[in-house]
């Protein structure tokens, strides 16, 4: 009976990612995902990002999941305040529905709507460096 | 000073006589590739009473606002001259426009609204301090300084530099 539970434990641990990833791998992702640029006034698809999703309730950090021109999710990405990077704040347990991660990309943000100060963009990659050009226009 | 969004000077044209081109000076707003560097250009301005000024968003990839400090904006402290009326553009998606007419001499301090912190800010000077009663210089409200974050006080061109150039452009 323990050799059962155990091995359904692991066949569940081993398909909900998938799962997770599976329904959020096409544009538009189902709830709690919104369209951010109806949430705030910004462009609908960033160049060098693309058309960007996000809980409102997960503000200012994510995830943000962000897609090509076709639909097809390209990255998840984190926006984490400079302020916030500070020995008394966390960011634990922040969702990650994307999938395989191929590479990371971290770099600084002046800000925009939805994220007003200076900020960390934090790319998680679900597709090979060359593919980025998919969201490059 | 007359006050309109992107569009509305054009479509109401009869608000104001027709202008000559020397009449409205630009003002770009502009951000690189990543977002990680924002500013307007030019950052200062010289020119004269009745003059319109018309600010573009030319960044692909974000929204950008021009609006004056003025505590009745966002309670934000007062830089502009006490007879001037205060401004905000709202966001403007790329392409978009804005445009006020200043005709109260004086200096008037601006920034956008999600990059303030990133020191995105300008000033225009309007008018000669030599020709007019200027409640002048800058700070105007000195107790505000503290209220802006140190980057978008260093940012500020000199009123100097201003007049003696007319126009300042980013380092």
């Amino acid at each position: 009976m323990k050799a059962l539970a155990f091995a359904l434990a692991l066949t569940a641990a081993g398909t909900l990612p998938v799962a997770a990833a599976e329904q959020v791998a096409k544009s538009p992702p189902s709830a709690p995902y919104e369209q951010v640029s109806k949430l705030v006034k910004l462009p609908d698809f960033i160049p060098g990002i693309g058309q960007l999703f996000v809980d409102p309730k997960t503000l200012p950090a994510g995830p943000f999941l962000a897609y090509d021109h076709d639909g097809a999710l390209v990255s998840t990405i984190y926006m984490i305040p400079l302020k916030d990077l500070n020995p008394d704040k966390h960011f634990d347990d922040l969702a990650a529905p994307g999938g395989n991660v191929d590479h990371v990309s971290i770099y600084y943000n002046a800000g925009h709507p939805g994220v007003e100060t200076p900020h960390t963009h934090i790319v998680l990659w679900h597709v090979s460096a060359k593919d980025e050009a998919r969201v490059a226009k | 000073m007359l006050q309109a969004g992107g569009g509305f000077l054009a479509a109401f044209g009869l608000l104001r006589l027709p202008a000559l081109a020397s009449d409205v000076v630009d003002i770009r707003m502009h951000g690189n590739a990543d977002g990680a560097h924002v500013w307007f250009d030019p950052i200062g301005l010289r020119i004269q009473p009745g003059q319109t000024v018309r600010w573009t968003n030319g960044d692909a990839g974000n929204s950008h606002t021009a609006t004056a400090y003025h505590p009745s904006l966002f309670d934000r402290p007062r830089r502009i001259p006490t007879k001037a009326r205060p401004w905000d553009s709202d966001y403007l998606l790329p392409n978009e426009t804005f445009s006020v007419t200043l005709t109260v001499p004086g200096i008037y301090d601006f920034y956008c609204i999600p990059h303030e912190h990133a020191g995105m800010v300008g000033r225009i000077v309007v008018g000669d301090p030599a020709e007019n009663d200027w409640d002048l210089a800058m700070p105007q409200n000195p107790e505000s300084e503290g209220a802006l974050p140190q980057i978008a006080l260093d940012n500020f061109p000199a009123v100097d530099e201003i007049m003696k150039k007319g126009i300042v452009r980013r380092a």
